[in-house]
């Protein structure tokens, strides 16, 4: 019978385990390309697929920003500045794939397929989430840390045991890999070899607390080897880079090699989210040394140097984001009609006599609740 | 709730349904056991997995021999890791499957207790319905077996007050049986508590019973006063009673069976048919599940009562060390003392 | 002003400009409360063509400097204010307009604007925050991403800020604004009840089916069991009414505490609802049986008032039952009934001797069931009193006295370890001291009733009502006993007519009586004067009456005193003279200890 769920150490030299002393790169700031032995260029139409991507994935992020600033997003964290990431992760998987993200990757949510509205109803306020995970093969956006890493972990673990040709990515920040559950979910992925690619987003905060204070080691990635799994870094700006390292590991995954950790370098440019004061913890000077690097300007750069890219072709992604972004206020716009008995629905699958009977007592309040004539003093 | 049982759906209206009978008197270990390898049998997505569990069988047995038997693809040892256990749980009811897992005790359960509270009982309400958790988590709960620190605690109270969980506690080894098949075939999360000082008691088992999750026991019937319990201090209860009959009082015993979503109409119709109640339970009584029976019963039966709803429990203490333990469990002589308080003299217009 | 109120102005502003489509972007309450902001510089010109989000201005709040974008797109006609100056919240801050814009966009817009305005969580509105966040350094949203290039002008408003921001919680409003994880508090608005209060009772506990009808008893046969809505009052069967119906089917359970699965079976004995552990103990002290009460709670409870009109119901019945069980009540089976001390057993007819049941006899319709012949004592009594009666000419005077007073000092009047003299000890030396006044009223008249006796004295005569009969024993020289002498001459008298005893003799040479009626639970009689006395005085209940005292009304123990007098010995004013003085005796009674002895 098959042994899916028995363990399988490591055999290989445990050095190959270990990440590059460098950040894996392909293309510079100033969009120059570098060949690179192991990991190739992405090819040009999944390049121009990925520009797309950012192009679009910027204008949502800033969508959003203005649309909490006009009171119809309660709270966004913004992936501002790393929608290279956002959009490798997403490029690189399959329809039968699974994405698990983390609060900050809406915009991964999206590429994957799930409409803007749909991720943003958690941010609203409406429900705890949008969309029906199973439509786009998207877990929900919890706020919890690492502990959807688990998951992921399960979820591979099951599609394995029924033989299926499923690949995890599971998303992560750098302070997640901090928590019991980072630790716990990279282990029983190495030992049961399951086909997640762990993709942690580095982007050196933890609302305020930098790196430097969530680790010791010499990068995240070298945390790999400690499992029996390999690492990699890469320079989280560089979508070409992340295809290629994230690809490599998803096929990898997808062949029964098991899990791989991925550590992107890349930076939060903006606050947590819009209710954080970002001035009390780091520098202008920094931050601002970081909009060099901004994944968007050198793939522009790379591909116009390359014919790739006109200014006709730039308009039209413009206008299409534009239109994601038009039609994402216009959805925000309208004020959901939101059902109270929701509350009670969907608790357990079969109501429960005593959720039917505070039902019935939220119910009589709201028959008996009094229109208020004046709308208070607003 | 419609159950499917060895390939035949019945419709469960009523608590009990009866198939072709298999009765044996087994341990509740061994009731267990058999349930979990007939549910392994009976559903292709069910897997068993914590620690411990395959090779060794388990620290009490419980899973004694499933690996042998189904391979481990169906059960199987994970990492010393409690979070991980149930948060890879989650990820595989996520992908259709149907995970019963092992923590192996109360206290070490705790660990896991951010993946329970955040989404087990959670994820069917955070999805509004597409993400379902039909998983278990099997816990060894309760002292009474002289164990050291950490062993013997008691932790329902933190379950059965998150919304979204079922709780569940058996007493007898037919009830173990019967609701731990119907735990494994629930589309719901169930933390089912496992008394660990029964393991070892007897009793028959009719594995053709499929018991109703949220229905109440009535144990012993009786007249005079109604005593609530479950678990361990079910058999305080009976215990007590009997000794009661002697003395001429007339004692109901129900056993809760499961604590959330209890069982109100029958408990409600007993107390009412009584007009007295004691709630029986070993936990600490402050803020406890005991607790929570008390003041349903008071609500929904106050016009009724002779008496006011008295609550026996453990002390509000850490769980006694071994040589302690016999001061702090609950037994009959307390639960006695309980009933002998319930305003017996008023009744024919003395003073008590 | 909020955001709310600002597009409200806006859909105003813009439906009054309809024909040019301006639009009007007022600040907004940028979430701390402020009713301004400084405006520190524009980001646009008058003439720029901007999009919708486009930063158009930067302005400063307490915390920091922010970016303000505008809700509306297209060109520019206006801007209001100067870098340094101050814009109140709701005042205008730019006009856009949007010349080529057809119709219905501009309609679309504006009922974009409306559906803001028709908001119904109270979470939104003042809580809408202008983010405070500083976030200059990101370039202008849309992307415009070569001003990053090196640009340093969007920075450097960052230096400026005050490192020490105010913290969120010491700004101004009650609302807290945006916070880290949602939209935050809202200002408080109003106070009292949102809700009509709740007209039904506890949706919990409902007692519906199971106390809506009577309840059977414990181990009450099936036909013992009233049907609802039958039986009497107090819904319980009477021996007289035939078997009722038997029960009636339990109704169907309340969904909301038994959904969907099999319905437990309904408990036929036990506990009955009651409103409440006291409710209980009352029926039970009142010795009422709560399962045959019939429920009048709205939630099918038994209730205080259900309880008390039972009792009473039942002592009726209680009553009326040993009414009609003892038709023959008078074979002198009673006890004897003393009237000296004023016990309340009610008296049997008294000197009734055998009854003879008799069958077939009857007179004017009315069957005869019983023949009694008078005793001896009866009849000279009956002589004594028609003599009275048909010899004197007698007169009635009476007056109410309030003894409030005595009833207070008698009780003090009590030795240690001994009893307080009796009322009609009292009463009767106080009588003593006004004859002694009236000596008329002690009197008596010659054989021929030309001449009046007058005595030093007086043999006091007490009628005393025994089971042989009215008795009038005797206390010679009455005049010359202290209140214990009194009450101790009482007592013995009391004991010895009890015992029937009282030898003929002592019931000779009274020449006044006193008779004490309030036993017997009357308060006046005009009493027959027991011959040769020339009178005789009644005293009836002292109870309790509503009486003006210093002109409010209180309550005070109030007794009648009936004088029935000889008019042939006094006239009227004579014997109301007396009696004024046996009141005045009685209501303070401290003025008489200087003449008690």
């Amino acid at each position: 019978m098959r042994q899916t769920m028995s363990a399988t150490p490591h055999d290989g030299d445990p050095r190959d385990l270990l990440p590059r002393d460098e950040p894996v790169r392909l293309i510079d700031e100033t969009g120059v390309a570098h060949a690179d032995d192991r990991y190739p260029m992405p090819a040009d139409d999944l390049l121009g697929r990925a520009y797309r991507g950012l192009v679009e994935g910027r204008r949502i992020n800033d969508q959003a920003n203005a649309l909490v600033r006009q009171g119809r997003l309660a709270v966004y964290p913004s992936s501002h500045g790393q929608e290279a990431c956002q959009i490798a992760a997403s490029l690189v998987l399959g329809a039968q794939d699974w994405l698990f993200p983390t609060y900050r990757d809406s915009v991964a949510v999206i590429a994957r397929g799930v409409s803007p509205a749909d991720a943003m109803v958690l941010l609203k306020g409406d429900w705890h989430s949008g969309y029906d995970p199973h439509e786009h093969g998207v877990a929900p956006q919890t706020t919890p840390l690492a502990t959807q890493l688990l998951h992921a972990v399960g979820f591979a673990q099951a599609a394995k045991h029924r033989g299926e040709d499923t690949v995890v990515l599971a998303m992560c920040g750098d302070g997640s890999t901090s928590e019991g559950d980072f630790h716990e979910a990279l282990n029983f992925a190495a030992v049961f070899q399951v086909p997640v690619v762990f993709f942690v987003q580095n982007n050196q905060f933890a609302i305020s607390v930098p790196l430097s204070r969530q680790t010791a080691a010499p990068s995240l990635a070298h945390k790999a080897i400690g499992y029996g799994m390999p690492g990699q870094r890469v320079d989280g700006n560089d979508v070409a880079a992340l295809l290629a390292v994230l690809g490599e590991a998803v096929d990898r995954a997808r062949a029964g090699g098991g899990p791989t950790l991925v550590e992107a370098h890349t930076y939060r440019m903006q606050a947590h989210t819009n209710a954080d004061d970002d001035t009390r913890y780091r520098e202008r000077a920094e931050v601002q040394a970081w909009v060099a690097k901004d994944p968007l300007t050198r793939l522009r750069a790379h591909l116009t140097a390359r014919g790739l890219l006109d200014e006709a072709h730039e308009q039209e992604l413009a206008d299409g984001a534009e239109t994601i972004a038009a039609a994402l206020r216009a959805a925000l716009n309208i004020d959901t009609d939101l059902d109270p008995e929701d509350l009670f629905r969907f608790v357990r699958s079969t109501r429960s006599p005593q959720l039917q009977e505070q039902w019935h007592q939220l119910r009589d309040e709201l028959e008996r609740a009094d229109t208020v004539a004046e709308g208070g003093t607003r | 709730m419609t159950i499917a049982h060895d390939g035949v759906r019945e419709d469960a209206g009523s608590a009990e349904v009866r198939m072709t009978p298999t009765v044996q008197t087994m341990t509740m270990a061994t009731a267990l056991n058999r349930a979990l390898a007939d549910a392994i049998e009976a559903d292709p997505d069910v897997v068993v997995f914590g620690e411990d569990v395959g090779a060794l069988g388990g620290v009490f047995r419980i899973t004694d021999g499933l690996t042998e038997r189904y391979g481990e693809d169906r059960c199987f040892d994970t990492p010393l890791a409690e979070s991980g256990i149930v948060g890879t749980a989650v990820g595989m009811a996520m992908n259709g499957m149907r995970p019963v897992v092992e923590l192996q005790f109360d206290a070490f359960a705790l660990p896991a207790f951010d993946q329970v509270v955040s989404h087990v009982a959670k994820l069917g309400n955070r999805t509004r319905g597409a993400l379902r958790m039909p998983m278990v988590i099997r816990i060894p709960t309760g002292g009474g077996i002289g164990g050291v620190e950490h062993h013997c605690d008691s932790s329902e109270a933190y379950y059965a007050h998150t919304p979204g969980l079922t709780v569940v506690c058996p007493s007898t080894p037919q009830d173990a049986y019967s609701l731990l098949r119907a735990a494994i075939a629930s589309a719901d999360p169930v933390i089912f508590l496992e008394p660990k000082k029964l393991y070892w008691t007897k009793g028959e088992v009719d594995t053709s019973i499929v018991a109703e999750i949220g229905s109440a026991r009535i144990a012993r019937e009786g007249t005079d006063v109604t005593l609530l319990s479950y678990g361990s201090s079910v058999a305080s209860c009976l215990e007590a009673a009997e000794i009661a009959a002697a003395e001429g009082r007339s004692v109901q015993v129900i056993d809760v069976r499961t604590l959330t979503p209890i069982d109100d109409a029958t408990i409600t119709a007993a107390v009412r048919a009584t007009g007295r109640a004691v709630v029986v339970a070993e936990a600490p009584g402050y803020a406890s599940v005991a607790s929570e029976i008390q003041s349903r019963v008071f609500e929904r039966c106050f016009e009724f009562l002779e008496a006011p709803v008295r609550k026996v429990t453990g002390f509000d203490t850490p769980f006694a060390p071994p040589k302690f333990e016999h001061w702090y469990l609950p037994d009959a002589d307390r639960v006695l003392d309980a009933i002998d308080t319930l305003h017996w003299l008023d009744e024919h217009g003395e003073e008590s | 002003m909020t955001l709310r109120d600002a597009s409200e102005t806006a859909v105003r502003d813009a439906s009054a400009g309809a024909a040019a489509a301006t639009k009007v972007f007022r600040l907004p309450d940028l979430g701390e409360g402020l009713t301004e902001a400084g405006l520190v510089q524009w980001l646009v010109q008058v003439g720029d063509t901007i999009r919708t989000d486009q930063p158009i201005a930067e302005v400063e709040t307490a915390k920091s400097v922010v970016e303000l974008p505008s809700p509306y797109a297209g060109v520019v006609v206006a801007l209001h204010g100067e870098p340094g100056e101050t814009i109140d919240v709701g005042a205008p801050v730019l006009e856009v307009a949007d010349p080529d814009a057809p119709a219905a966009r501009f309609l679309s817009e504006r009922s974009a604007v409306r559906r803001i305005l028709s908001e119904r969580s109270e979470t939104k509105g003042d809580a809408l925050a202008q983010d405070p966040t500083k976030d200059a350094v990101v370039p202008a949203s849309g992307g415009d991403v070569e001003d990053a290039a090196g640009a340093p002008a969007a920075a450097p408003t960052a230096d400026g800020v005050e490192k020490e921001a105010y913290r969120a919680e010491e700004r101004a409003g009650s609302g807290s604004g945006n916070v880290l994880i949602g939209y935050g508090t809202a200002e408080s608005a109003g106070s009292g009840r949102r809700r009509a209060r709740r007209t039904a009772g506890h949706p919990l506990g409902s007692l519906s089916e199971d106390a809506a009808q009577p309840r059977p008893r414990r181990n009450a046969a099936p036909e013992e069991i009233p049907a609802r809505g039958q039986g009497g009052p107090a819904g319980r069967p009477s021996p007289s009414e035939p078997a009722p119906a038997p029960v009636v089917e339990r109704a169907k359970r309340d969904e909301t505490q038994h959904p969907a699965e099999s319905p437990t079976p309904a408990p036929v004995r036990g506990p009955i609802a009651v409103r409440s552990p006291l409710v209980r103990r009352l029926a039970r002290d009142l010795g009422v049986d709560v399962r045959c009460i019939t429920p009048t709670g709205s939630d099918g409870a038994v209730t205080r008032a259900d309880v008390l009109r039972a009792a009473v119901d039942q002592a009726v019945d209680r009553m009326s039952l040993r009414t009609i069980r003892s038709p023959a009540n008078a074979s002198g089976a009673h006890s004897p009934a003393l009237s000296l001390a004023g016990r309340d057993t009610p008296s049997a007819p008294a000197g009734i001797g055998v009854s003879r049941p008799v069958s077939s006899e009857s007179v004017d319709g009315l069957a005869v069931f019983a023949r009694e012949r008078m005793s001896p004592l009866r009849k000279a009594a009956s002589a004594r009193l028609t003599r009275s009666r048909s010899e004197i000419p007698e007169a009635t005077v009476w007056v109410d006295v309030d003894v409030t007073e005595l009833w207070t000092l008698r009780a003090a009047m009590a030795p240690e370890g001994g009893r307080a003299p009796s009322l009609t000890a009292l009463v009767a030396r106080f009588v003593l001291i006004a004859l002694a006044e009236h000596p008329l009223l002690a009197s008596r008249l010659s054989d021929d009733a030309s001449e009046i006796l007058l005595f030093d004295g007086v043999n006091l005569g007490v009628a005393a009502d025994t089971a042989r009969g009215l008795l009038v024993p005797v206390i010679p020289r009455a005049h010359e006993l202290t209140v214990d002498g009194l009450d101790a001459a009482l007592r013995e008298l009391a004991a010895t007519a009890r015992a029937g005893s009282m030898p003929p003799e002592r019931l000779r040479g009274s020449t006044f009586t006193l008779n004490n009626y309030g036993g017997l639970g009357v308060d006046g009689s005009a009493a027959i004067i027991n011959h040769p006395d020339v009178a005789i005085l009644g005293i009836g209940r002292m109870i309790e009456r509503p009486w003006v005292v210093d002109g409010a009304i209180v309550a005070r123990r109030i007794a009648q005193l009936s004088l029935v007098f000889d008019h042939r010995v006094c006239d009227g004013g004579h014997a109301a003279s007396f009696l004024r003085r046996v009141r005045e005796l009685l209501e303070h009674p401290a003025r008489a200890f200087g003449r008690v002895r």
